[in-house]
């Protein structure tokens, strides 16, 4: 075997060893590279920013524990960015995975608010200023139901407590008083709320997706039915980098974090690329 | 009977299901709201029942064969009854009347599921980053024309998602967004037609009795 054909056939164990190294060892010490925020992200931003004080922002947490890395850093910025600019935000889940992870965001967000909050006024106050619904089945019921009566969808929050009590949704109703529902996915669900709600409702969707679903919300985002989209580990880096920079909110970024192992990986992977095709034409050119 | 039954509760559910969208009427609307609201719930709570009792069926079986991986079996059964046990009598982070922690251990449902569930899932789905590099470098190959655009594309795509490319380059983020927006999009909305208006014409088949291969084999 000579060189160029030992360069087709690397073992798969050294690629998976190279590819480890790059993506643990910048965990110990990331760098916080800045990402400049794209259209898609940017958009947004931009909506939930300027969405009314009597209106609010719906998060259906949709995604589960194995895209957790990738789409839990965009919850945790889209309620940050929420609670400080006092938008009213509701979370609710699809399905019933994200349950665990919307309580987790929720409870670390409103923790790193209430550190902060020195009177009644600057705190996060469950029923005022958020709620979590919870979850409900099936989707379709979720979905159109929402736009009828919420509290009717969800007769009790996640905590267990009547809806048709809570202040927050005394106020916010149905989708005429969701100005945007952002979902949050690891698969199809973003879409199920533009073709349902949306087309049935007219509310905005927003998504957050994983990279390699991206592709995919393209042709809504061109077509204005999706308003705008955080797309992968990127995506939610560029939001907490203008949750920073804008509104000053200074708390751990994950995927700015996991950007540095994701751009080393990327190095590796592009590498193995250009490598095999090298190997590749000289072995072609040799048969020749 | 035994296929004109099910054929006829597809018929009348499947129109059913289209109706409301075309059909403003509140006799339509409230028919729809009604069974959505209630009947639709109570099918799915069924399918959760079903669902519950096929998997401890499945891996029951399993284990009296003793098939392959059958001790695995054990592991998933014995998951399934004690978070099942623990996330109803628990309650939320512990507020049930089952005790969910022995001294500073905690093992509510919402403990388990971050400290377990989460990890074990996203070092599953990590596994794919692995998958895609070896798979990447072995047929990511430049062999003809169209196979040489995609790997430019692919190219562009990467390098722009670097943040320090990026700062390098900063128009390649943009030609990056450009291709995701014009010739994804162009790309995208065609086999997004054709898979719709496939299952549209699967659907109408399936309503009208025309398709009844879901009915199972039948003499």
């Amino acid at each position: 075997m000579n060189f160029w054909e030992k360069l087709q056939k690397i073992d798969r164990r050294i690629i998976y060893f190279l590819l480890l190294l790059v993506i643990i060892i910048p965990q110990f010490r990331p760098i916080k590279f800045k990402p400049k925020a794209m259209p898609p992200v940017e958009r947004l931003f931009r909506y939930i920013d300027n969405i009314p004080e009597d209106k609010a922002l719906l998060i259906s947490v949709d995604y589960s524990p194995d895209t957790e890395p990738e789409l839990h850093p965009m919850t945790y910025s889209l309620l940050r960015h929420a609670f400080a600019r006092r938008v009213k935000v509701g979370v609710l889940t699809l399905g019933i995975l994200g349950l665990g992870l919307a309580e987790d965001a929720l409870k670390t967000v409103v923790k790193e608010f209430q550190g902060k909050a020195k009177t009644s006024l600057d705190s996060i106050i469950y029923g005022r200023d958020y709620v979590f619904l919870g979850w409900q089945t099936p989707p379709l019921v979720v979905l159109l139901g929402m736009g009828e009566s919420i509290t009717k969808v969800f007769p009790v929050d996640y905590y267990g407590n009547k809806t048709d009590t809570i202040p927050f949704l005394q106020k916010i109703r149905n989708y005429r008083d969701v100005s945007i529902v952002v979902s949050i996915a690891g698969s199809a669900v973003p879409f199920w709320y533009v073709t349902y709600a949306q087309t049935t409702f007219g509310v905005r969707v927003g998504a957050g997706s994983t990279a390699v679903q991206a592709a995919d919300f393209y042709p809504y985002l061109n077509s204005g039915q999706v308003t705008g989209l955080i797309a992968g580990m990127k995506g939610a880096a560029e939001y907490e980098e203008l949750v920073e920079r804008e509104l000053n909110v200074k708390e751990r970024r994950k995927a700015t974090e996991a950007m540095t192992s994701q751009t080393f990986a990327h190095i590796v992977i592009i590498l193995f690329i250009i490598i095999g095709n090298i190997s590749f034409f000289f072995l072609r050119k040799k048969k020749r | 009977m035994r296929n004109r039954l099910p054929l006829a509760i597809v018929f009348l559910f499947g129109v059913f299901g289209i109706l409301p969208f075309f059909i403003p009427h509140p006799i339509v609307q409230n028919l729809d709201n009604e069974f959505r609201n209630y009947h639709l719930r109570i099918i799915y709570a069924f399918s959760l029942v079903l669902g519950v009792g096929s998997i401890i069926r499945h891996h029951w079986e399993k284990i009296r064969r003793k098939k392959e991986h059958w001790e695995y079996s054990y592991v998933l059964l014995a998951s399934l009854a004690v978070t099942a046990v623990i996330g109803l009598l628990g309650g939320i982070e512990g507020k049930g009347p089952l005790p969910t922690s022995i001294g500073r251990l905690r093992f509510d449902i919402q403990t388990i599921y971050i400290s377990i569930a989460v990890p074990l899932g996203a070092t599953m789905f990590s596994l794919l980053a692995f998958f895609m590099a070896s798979a990447s470098y072995r047929a990511f190959k430049a062999r003809n024309f169209e196979a040489t655009l995609l790997l430019i594309a692919a190219f562009i795509v990467m390098l722009g998602s670097m943040p320090p490319v990026a700062r390098l380059l900063p128009k390649l983020p943009f030609i990056s967004e450009w291709i995701l927006t014009v010739p994804n999009t162009a790309a995208k909305r065609g086999i997004g037609f054709g898979i719709t208006l496939g299952v549209l014409a699967t659907s109408l088949k399936i309503i009208l009795g025309i398709e009844r291969s879901w009915l199972g084999g039948t003499k």
